[in-house]
């Protein structure tokens, strides 16, 4: 049997323009309820945002001679490096705790309780992302100011910060889809917490901390594979090279492309799921 | 004859035994604590979730860091011309703290469940309560420590210290699991609830990262060089790090021996503290 993801209004209403406002009411009701949760439970998101500035902290302190070495790209300091991989890091980790409510919210009963309203099931799924959109988005503009004092310069300027944090967010609507996708399959928090360590390895295997040009054998042949190093390099360029259409591109393209991929597979668990009921 | 409970069934004798208080008072607590130790290790089968992020997250972090920062080798008098040799260790310390936090989230659960009450009630030597967990930790640790280093040596670390390099890694490895053990029990006690978890790592993933954790001491700068100075896991990270970076010298391993003896016992301490607290 196969299942058909409708909105639900608009399965009901026999006028499309009607339906299409009622989706957008409900996606924005869904997406207002992700950004409070997100508020409201400071606790659940501070780690995603300490952590990536103390690796930063660590690395500034730990790397600051690397900077010299053969390959490692022209950078006033090491934290103005660094700044783009806390970046993705941070906006990395907050989906999982993203992804985490929506599993919370199956564990709990609340998604079918959400399914057995007229509530658009798409809405439900785009309410979660536009939440890790938004936190995604904060969470570059916060590193970017915690660290500007500290002597990190945006060499692309107000433009590129803007550029920078919008990818923030889109980055967290791609990743978040990921996660999303997991709470759907799975149902459980835990499973979700639980992709911490894979996306750590996404991390680690990518040119966030170090650059590609430094790496060498295998590693350098992941870390030139994986879609991670081009939108970290997209960011480090508008942090310390300035503005330029390739970085933009970069920065924006990539979590796009990664978005598309990850929402298809959350629709995908989404239907799967419904398809169980 | 008395009997303590474990978690396979109330009237179970741990280890196929029984506690009879008329022998020796060491060999009780020896006993009592060798039975709750198996318990915790049967923990691992019947609840791996909880214990294969411990063991894959050293594994992964020892492939990651050597990988990654494999240039830092390249810096002028780096002790080492191979990364995986400066992180092996550290991802044998890291594995073993966590070993010894995994002993602290088990004691919350017992806790939140009630079976630690039971425990208490128990005419068990009190002192098991903390060397149990403790010998768990150590078992736990022996086989995560193993394991990345079967890693380790799989991806390219050359021991370059002999045998008594691999012997100070591992008596690293149990002091590190001994500290983190005390300090995990020590929270779990007073706190007595998750909130007690997140606590535990944060603050020994930061005990571990402020030292040279990533970079020797001399390529440092700033404030981190200022604390890593002083913290006593550098002693320990050094005395782990004989044998991957030349030859075992006194000088290199006096440190983390009195860093081990100063921190494993303050941690206990802090354990014991707590278990009378919670007592009363």
């Amino acid at each position: 049997m196969t299942a058909t993801i409708t909105t639900g209004a608009a399965a009901r209403s026999p006028h499309a323009a009607d339906g299409s406002r009622v989706f957008l009411r409900q996606t924005w009701a869904m997406s207002k309820r992700s950004i409070l949760a997100i508020a409201r439970q400071p606790a659940l998101v501070a780690p995603s945002l300490i952590f990536p500035l103390f690796f930063a902290a660590l690395g500034a302190s730990s790397f600051s001679k690397a900077t010299n070495l053969p390959g490692f790209p022209k950078v006033d300091s090491f934290l103005s490096f660094a700044l783009a991989g806390s970046i993705v890091q941070g906006v990395l980790f907050g989906s999982v705790t993203g992804g985490a409510a929506l599993a919370i919210d199956i564990e709990d009963g609340f998604f079918d309780r959400l399914l057995a309203s007229p509530t658009s099931r798409v809405g439900i799924l785009l309410g979660r992302l536009a939440g890790a959109a938004a936190f995604g988005a904060f969470q570059a503009l916060f590193f970017t100011l915690v660290l500007i004092p500290f002597g990190v310069r945006i060499a692309s300027g107000p433009v590129g910060l803007a550029v920078i944090v919008a990818s923030g967010g889109i980055t967290g609507i791609a990743i978040g889809g990921f996660t999303a996708a997991l709470a759907l399959k799975t149902g459980s928090s835990e499973a979700v917490q639980g992709s911490f360590p894979l996306l750590f390895v996404a991390m680690f295997f990518s040119s966030a901390f170090f650059p590609r040009q430094t790496m060498q054998g295998v590693y350098r042949r992941i870390a030139d594979l994986n879609p991670i190093s081009y939108l970290v390099e997209g960011i480090r360029g508008l942090i310390v090279d300035g503005f330029d259409t390739v970085y933009v591109a970069q920065a924006i393209v990539v979590p796009i492309a990664i978005g598309v991929a990850s929402i298809a597979l959350a629709l995908r668990m989404l239907s799967s799921r419904l398809a169980a009921r | 004859m008395t009997t303590i409970v474990n978690s396979a069934g109330p009237s179970r004798p741990v280890s196929g035994g029984s506690f009879d208080h008329t022998s020796a008072p060491g060999g009780t607590v020896l006993r009592s604590s060798a039975g709750l130790a198996i318990r915790g290790l049967r923990s691992i089968r019947r609840l791996p979730s909880a214990f294969i992020p411990a063991l894959m997250m050293p594994i992964v972090q020892a492939i990651a860091f050597s990988g990654t920062f494999f240039a830092i080798t390249k810096i002028p008098g780096f002790p080492t011309d191979r990364s995986i040799n400066w992180y092996l260790p550290l991802a044998c310390c890291m594995g073993a703290g966590f070993s010894g936090i995994g002993i602290g989230f088990s004691t919350i659960r017992d806790l939140e469940t009630g079976f630690f009450d039971r425990l208490r009630m128990a005419p068990t030597p009190t002192a098991s309560l903390i060397l149990g967990p403790l010998f768990g930790a150590w078992i736990r640790m022996m086989i995560v420590v193993t394991s990345v280093l079967a890693v380790g040596f799989a991806i390219g670390a050359r021991l370059t210290g002999g045998v008594l390099g691999i012997v100070n890694l591992y008596i690293a490895g149990f002091g590190v699991a001994t500290v983190a053990s005390g300090w995990a029990l020590g929270l779990a006690y007073r706190l007595k609830d998750m909130r007690a978890a997140a606590l535990m790592q944060l603050t020994f993933f930061n005990a571990i990262f402020l030292t040279n954790a990533q970079a020797p001491l001399f390529v440092m700068s700033g404030w981190l060089h200022t604390i890593a100075r002083v913290n006593p896991f550098t002693n320990i990270l050094r005395l782990a790090r004989t044998g991957f970076l030349g030859t075992v010298t006194w000088d290199d391993t006096w440190g983390g021996l009195v860093a081990i003896a100063g921190m494993g016992a303050a941690a206990m301490y802090f354990a014991w503290r707590g278990l009378r607290e919670l007592g009363n």
